[in-house]
This record gives C-alpha cells, structure tokens and sequence, in this order.
C-alpha cells in the first residue's frame, strides 16, 4: 500500500556554498496525508531545503527520493504543487488573467502545439472552486490582492492534481483575516482531499495545535512528531534561537 | 507607390519581420530580456562584417553569429549567474567592437556595412524574401507551438521547472529563435533598430492591461501599422525607412502610455 512509501525521503542531506554549511546532515521523511509545518530563523535553510526537495538546487552530498525514485529519475512533478514564497509580489502588468494563471497548472502535461482538454478545464475550474477564485477568473492577476493572488497560485498548484504541496511562507503580504481563511482552506485541502501539505511559516502560533508535525531548520533539523504536545518543540525551537511568537508578528520581506 | 516591384517586397519583408518581431518581442519583454535583442543585433553585425571580409554570405554568417552569442550569453546567465544585464553590456559592445576592427581591416566595404547598421528595406530582393519566409515561417510555428510553455516560464520560471516543464531547453529555443529572426530583420531595419520593433510594440500593448493573447495580438498589430505607416511615409518624404518605421512605433507607444494613464 502507498502508505509504507514517503513521498519525500531524504538522508544525511549536505550543502555547503562557498565552503560554508547550510544544511548541516539533515534527514527526514514524509508520508502521504501528513500536514507538516517547517520553521526556523531566517537564513537557517528552510527555504533551501524545499528547493533542494523541488530539485532547483543541488545537494552537495547526500540523496533525496521522491515517491521512491532518486530525484534525478524522478519525472512525475505534477504531483508537486510549488507555490514559491514571492507569489504575492506578482508584477502588476504581467498580462495574464486569473484562469491564464490557473491554467499553467495543466500546461506541463500538454506538449507541442497541444490545445487544453476538455479535462483540463475541468481540473482548472475544480481547482478554483476550491481555492474559492471562480468568481474573480477574469481579472488581470496584477489587480488581486495579496490573500486572492495567494489562492490562485495554490489553484494553479492543484490544477495538476498534485499528491503534495509545498509552500514557502504562503502569508508573506496577507491580512490576518485572509491568512485564517486560508489555514482552513489548507486543512480543508489536506482533510477532504488527501493531499500531503507542507509549509514553511512564520505563525507558528497560529497553526501549532493544527499540525501534524513540525520541522525546525537552522543548519541542522528537528523533528517534532507531535506538535499538539507543543511545550516541549516551543522549548525545542526557542533552543534553536527561533522565538516562534516574535517571528509570528514580524514579517521579512525579501 | 506599389507599381513597383521593389515596394512590394518591401512591404512583403517589413510585414513579415513585423509579425515576428512583434510575437518573439512578447515573449522577450515579459521575460526581461529586452537589452538581449540589442545585444543579438550587435553579434549579427559581427557575423554580417565577417561574410563581407570572407565573401560568404553576410545574411547566412549573420545567423550564425547571433544563434552562437545567444547560446554564449544563455550559457553565462544560467551557469555562472552573473548579472544577466552586465553579461549583456559586455557583449553588445564587444561584439560591436570586434565589428569595428573586421569592418576597417576589410577597409573597401563601408558603405555596404552602413546598409546593414540602419536598414535598407528598398534594396530586399526575391532570395533575401525567401529566407525570410522559411526560417520565418519555422520560427514562428515553434514559437506558437510552444507559447503555453513559454508563457509559464516568463511568468514564473522555477515554479514552470518544478513542473515538469524543460525550462532549460525551451530558453534556449528561444533565444535561438530570437537570434535567428533579429539576424533575418538587419537587412530590413537594421542592426541599431531592430531592437525596437521587437521591444516596443510589446511594451505598448501591455499599457492596455488584456490578456495574454490579446496583449500579442495588440502588439502584432501595433507592429504591422508601423512598419506600413513607416513605409508610407518614407516612400513620400524620402525618409530612411528603417528609422521612420521606429519613429512610428515609438509614437504609437507614447499614444498608449498617454491612453491608459491613471
């Protein structure tokens, strides 16, 4: 059964630039329906250890499977959604719609000169009744706001039918009223849908009691497996310099 | 003014190179590769100098020299990551220079070099017109064939990667693509102009604010009435027709920036 299989599995994972460690030994895995948070102090590796899992950076040592393949075997990235961290900050002429944007999700599975299918559309119009964007398909993506922008590249991510979706810190630029629609949404997408979700944050706070469990990246990693207990990882991540609450209220823009 | 045979294919050269400036252009401006066409026209003209010192055909070297640049400089962006504008700045004026030095070492040719520098539609013939159309008419059937891909990376090129999409490949394609028509318009606006023909009927559009098909469409369109206004007006008031054909897209843009100021 898939369950016995991690989607992600990682081991004695190590980058080093310019003879410097960024990640420091750093194993892990992920399972299928997990709901996992990734924290940590800014530039301790956590946006870099999703970029590794994504295959847009290179390990200096160590392996990474995906879904059981070496990630250099590994060629069904349409079952990884990426929604990046500057998503919000979309340059406010770029001539694209809403459902233009949504549609990209399906584009890596047509090839030369193939027109979208009548599938197609309807995954593009599943994924933004999800995401909740249907009735804003038409507008030019520059002109959304930051929590309607955010819902679009997740409806793009899911337009692919991924089995997983990582996201690098989703709330960057989003109102709190927005942000908490957008946790349920998640939770929503992880409970009903199945789907394996993954995401770096800064609102610890916000979500601790939600998840399943909690990653802390500075250099090294820490697993925290179950987070609903949360005295002993807030004790963990304070260990690790990361004073989760302080950060929660202190956006980095970059 | 077309009971000449040379206005028609004058007409025939600018409407074709409009067509592809202004679709290649699209892809260009959104990628933020507008100082990329500059720098390919710059490499062309090292390859139109090297075919008239080495008496192989200037159009055929042209292609050449721009397709091998762009591949260099894509080469340099992606491996090294170096500033993409500086790598840009360092080939435009060395390519530029080394033109210079082939050019005052062949000494005889200058005036033939000046018609590539600024264009000379007038002097397009049947063969110039055929080539044109073949590679054109490739060029644009890639472009189009891969516009959905092409129009994912230019909007987000890691999130295209992490996709599925060949990121690497199609960036390469279109860097070719773009070399291959820059070095195919020389003849008809020159090596200093071309630039513009790809650049800014695209720019234009964008002030409209549309969708991605119709931003093309507007810019296609803004490019084809340029190059026949351009024309027009060079026929009558015996202006040089590459220069006036800028002249025209450039009034066109300011007319859409004035339009949708708000």
């Amino acid at each position: 059964m898939k369950f016995a299989l991690p989607i992600f599995d990682v081991s004695s994972l190590n980058l080093e630039i310019n003879s410097q460690k960024i990640l420091d030994s750093l194993s892990l895995k992920i399972f299928a329906g997990e709901y996992d948070a990734i924290i940590g102090p800014n530039g301790g590796g956590k946006t870099t250890l999703i970029r590794l899992l994504l295959g847009l950076e290179q390990p200096s040592s160590g392996t990474i499977k995906i879904f059981g393949k070496s990630i250099s075997d590994f060629k069904e990235w349409h079952k990884i959604g990426y929604v990046p961290q500057r998503a919000s900050h979309v340059d406010a002429a770029f001539p694209a719609t809403v459902l233009d944007v949504v549609k990209m999700g399906r584009t890596a599975k047509r090839g030369f000169f193939a027109r979208y299918s009548a599938q197609d559309a309807l995954c593009v119009e599943d994924a933004m009744r999800k995401m909740d964007v249907l009735d804003i398909k038409d507008k030019m993506i520059g002109t959304l706001s930051g929590g309607q922008r955010q819902r679009v590249m997740i409806a793009r991510a899911l337009a692919s039918k991924p089995e997983v979706i990582i996201l690098d810190e989703p709330n960057t630029g989003v109102d709190v009223a927005s942000q908490q629609r957008f946790y349920e949404l998640l939770r929503k997408l992880n409970r009903d849908e199945k789907l394996t979700i993954i995401f770096i944050t800064h609102d610890i706070g916000v979500i601790a009691d939600d998840i399943k469990r909690l990653f802390t990246v500075n250099r090294k990693l820490l697993t925290c497996n179950n987070p609903k207990e949360a005295i002993s990882c807030e004790d963990m991540s304070r260990l690790y310099g990361v004073d989760a609450h302080l950060l929660s209220n202190h956006h980095h823009h970059h | 003014m077309f009971e000449y045979d040379f206005m028609q294919r004058a007409f025939l050269a600018g409407f074709i190179i409009a067509t592809l400036a202004s679709i290649s252009g699209s892809f260009v401006v959104l990628k933020r590769y507008s100082m990329m066409t500059e720098t390919l026209a710059h490499s062309a003209l090292v390859g139109v100098a090297v075919g008239l010192f080495a008496g192989l055909s200037p159009l055929w070297m042209a292609v050449v020299m721009a397709i091998f640049s762009a591949w260099l400089i894509e080469y340099l962006r992606s491996t090294f990551h170096l500033y993409s504008d500086a790598i840009l700045a360092i080939f435009l004026s060395g390519a530029l220079a080394l033109a210079i030095i082939i050019v005052s070492l062949g000494g005889a040719f200058n005036n033939s070099l000046f018609s590539y520098l600024f264009g000379s539609i007038l002097a397009v013939n049947d063969e110039d017109l055929l080539t044109m159309g073949v590679f054109g008419g490739i060029s644009l059937i890639l472009l189009l064939g891969f516009s959905k891909e092409l129009f994912f990376i230019a909007y987000d090129e890691e999130v295209a990667q992490t996709s599925g999409i060949k990121v690497k490949m199609l960036n390469y394609l279109l860097v070719t693509i773009v070399a291959v028509i820059i070095a195919l318009s020389i003849r008809v606006v020159g090596t200093l102009l071309i630039g513009a023909l790809m650049v800014i009927p695209s720019i234009a559009a964008l002030q409209y604010r549309l969708g991605f098909i119709k931003t093309v469409l507007l810019s296609l369109l803004f490019a084809l009435s340029s190059v026949a206004a351009g024309m027009t007006l060079s026929y009558y008031y015996s202006l040089p027709s590459g220069a006036t054909i800028v002249m025209c897209v450039i009034a066109l843009f300011i007319t859409s920036l004035v339009v949708n100021k708000r």
